[in-house]
């Protein structure tokens, strides 16, 4: 209802073939490259049709006025009365053919940077490994307890309560657990406002079109990922009938940060717009039971700090590189041991024309777990949303054609890119375990130490 | 004969779970923006709460109810408890909690009980009804089980008769017996269920010093500070925190009402750095007196929020919001989904939920617990009050204290939270006042309640930023928190030590009380540290939170 995406349908008829196999690639099951270019085909010839026919209209009716002979007259008045008619006919077969052709054209996934491997996950290319992962070994043959093992010994988390209160996977943090938190999100925030980012604390209620506007729609067969909020209990007479908007926990601050901006022109001066935002992820995480739901790797809810930025189209790649050497330093800088993956075509997601995955060692695990994401999404968002830049007024080329362009100053789709900060439950999983001592004291990193009043050690 | 009673609900909990079907609940709307908690609910008895009887208290550990069912809002396949039998189109089921009403004290205080009930100007609460009902139930389960151990004779008899014809009779008598009996039961049953529904509707007893009546009556305990007013700032303008908010580029309300609505927020810049300063502030704070920090899930089984005193009265709107995992007008609405689950209005009811169906050793008491967590309030019906700015938002970060004691200790813990609260808003420099609210002012939940107001120049005028009440055992006979009394004890009489013995345990005292409600203390400072040249003066305390920031310019 408040949205109207903008479709790049010139781009998708002209690169048909092209399109057809990067939704192969990227293992889509619901999008149809024909079906939308049809239906595109379709609309544009209805268009020239209704537009032809509402000439003639307009010229009848002004023959209409200067005809004085009452039988040529009312030739004409009939005629005008049909083609209003095949007119009404025709606006309601647009209409029908633009909301398919809509709905079609959402399916089509982002296009996809030429460097993406084109398979599955375990196809993910390590970029970079920063630091030696932790093993039994380096302990001296000490064992290497787990995050829970660590949390219920210290009565940092607790699960069965939440279990009681709420449901499964959701979980209170306790003690040094609920301090760590509130420190990682200080550090995550002031280490990226110290990049330029604006920090926004956002709202964690949205309405559920900009957060399918981000990509975040389940396909078809599958399951919404998303908490929906409604205003009356379920089962009551009010449910659904009074709410027509309906409203999503976010899964994310990028979305209600990416809201700022939507159905907006930004003056190309503004461009790169950088922004760190602070919210609540709800992940319904439907369809993942049994898989790592042990402790905090995969929760319902989650506090995470994102990074989220527009910029123009030529410089969305720089960005990209920019948020990920910035979530380098923030892992680094806590003394983790992490890899970066540039992630394969079938890991992309709907939104993303490029991601980067960072991993983080999790001794206690015994393995690699994910801890943050990178996305270049270029106009994927922006044309859902409606974000736009006005492109500057100063050009090379002063020639009168380029003039006449700029006074009309046509906007472009913005680029929208994110990565995460920090997701908090995943590094307290990582802290505890990589800095774990034999005295059963868990090190603090340094640089959180000013944001937990000096702590050193978790006991 | 309390715990005579209570092992018969015990039984009777087996036959309940055969098409209960749900309870009405009364509903209540709390006029104006309270921090503290309102209003009564009602409950159903579950069948799947494992309250064990007193005599059966494990010594050593806390005694978990575990619900049995894997229900929960984690998966969209597996929203149904898997025992549940009972399909009901209600909107609020109670499937986990099982209420511990005092009715017998509800019995010897009836016209005081009745009086109070006028006092807090509530409509719905009937004392008499519940008497009559409670009355009835007694006489039930009394015949029931007179009936019962006729019949237990009976059968015993039956087994000793040799002669046919007594016996034909005796099994006749005892077939008349089991039919009488069960249909008393189901009378019981039906009996019990309205009594705990009208039960529920009662509130909370009050202090004797509380002054009855309206919210004009509130008496003001203390004031520190003066209050700011422009003849102080040299008749400069004091500007109100969105005309502060809009210059510095603090506050977005206008993105949020297109992304969400109206009275939904963003903070930016430094607004979003001070929210994270000031719960680190006031955590900071009251763990050093001796509280555990708890960050709580924002997401409720809509039970525990009830059980805490949030929810509406008869005729009233819920303050609400209601989490679901199908969207609306799909197909798995309603259906799918049996229980129901709310965004909390405050971290009091998941840290309340903590110590729900437990059993807490004296020795542990009192629990003092400092939580953090967003509140969610749909606010409804209060459209044009006070909606302007930040005074008013639909969602907001909170800190919150909540205790456990004695029901001994808890007149003085709310004392403590109080101080706590005022040094908390003192170190910040702010102009504040106490006041001890007057009984339309407590909520169902509240013996006695104090709120506190800061000075908010831009406003003009007093705004609550904080509130501390003591909810004796309105809330714990709700949630079931119980504590087990000391052995020692200074009678060491044959019949002391054999109560001792059986240690019964009684219900705790709740309290809680807001260390920090973030957007009301925001308004509190850009209102109050503006210069003139524009800038706000961090408060001294909260720059270790902020990178050292001074100013915010």
């Amino acid at each position: 209802m408040f949205l109207n995406p903008h479709l790049n349908y010139k781009h998708f008829i002209s690169n048909s073939s092209k399109i057809s196999e990067n939704i192969k690639n990227r293992n889509v099951k619901d999008a149809n490259i024909e079906l939308v270019n049809s239906l595109y085909t379709t609309f544009c010839n209805l268009t020239t049709q209704i537009n032809s026919k509402r000439n003639k209209r307009n010229e009848t009716t002004k023959l209409i006025k200067q005809t004085k002979l009452e039988e040529l007259r009312e030739k004409l008045v009939e005629q005008a009365r049909i083609l209003k008619e095949e007119i009404q006919k025709a606006e309601l077969e647009l209409e029908k053919v633009e909301k398919e052709m809509i709905q079609e054209g959402l399916k089509i996934p982002n296009d996809t940077h030429h460097e993406v491997i084109v398979g599955r996950e375990e196809l993910a290319k390590v970029i970079k490994i920063v630091g030696v992962p932790l093993d039994s070994t380096q302990k001296g043959g000490n064992i290497i307890k787990d995050h829970m093992t660590i949390a219920r010994e210290l009565d940092l988390i607790d699960l069965e309560s939440a279990s009681n209160v709420t449901g499964t996977s959701w979980y209170y943090l306790r003690n040094a657990g609920a301090l760590l938190e509130l420190a990682l999100i200080q550090y995550a925030i002031y280490k990226v406002i110290s990049k330029g980012y604006i920090p926004i604390i956002t709202p964690d209620v949205v309405k559920t079109e900009y957060s399918d506007g981000c990509g975040f729609q389940p396909r078809d067969g599958e399951i919404s990922q998303n908490y929906f909020v409604i205003t009356s209990p379920i089962g009551s007479v009010e449910t659904g009938n009074n709410q027509e908007i309906s409203f999503t926990l976010t899964g994310t601050a990028e979305i209600p940060l990416a809201g700022i901006y939507s159905n907006k022109i930004i003056p190309s001066s503004k461009l790169p717009i950088r922004m760190v935002g602070f919210g609540r992820a709800f992940r319904a995480e439907a369809g993942s039971r049994g898989q790592d739901t042990k402790g905090l790797y995969r929760v319902h809810q989650f506090s995470k700090v994102e990074m989220f930025c527009l910029t123009s189209p030529e410089e969305s790649e720089e960005m990209l590189k920019e948020i990920v050497n910035i979530q380098e330093e923030i892992v680094k800088d806590l003394g983790l041991c992490f890899r970066i993956l540039d992630m394969p075509t079938y890991e992309l997601g709907a939104s993303a024309y490029r991601k980067y995955d960072m991993e983080a060692w999790m001794p206690g695990r015994g393995k690699w777990g994910e801890i943050s994401s990178a996305s270049n999404c270029t106009d994927y968002q922006s044309r859902r949303l409606n974000i736009r830049y006005k492109p500057s007024l100063s050009s090379s080329n002063e020639s009168t054609n380029d003039r006449v362009k700029q006074k009309q100053q046509s906007t472009e789709f913005v680029h929208t890119l994110n990565g995460t900060a920090i997701a908090v439950p995943r590094m307290i999983i990582a802290i505890l375990e990589n800095f774990q001592r034999d005295d059963g004291k868990i090190s603090i990193p340094e640089v959180l130490r000013k944001w937990m009043g000096g702590m050193e050690f978790i006991e």
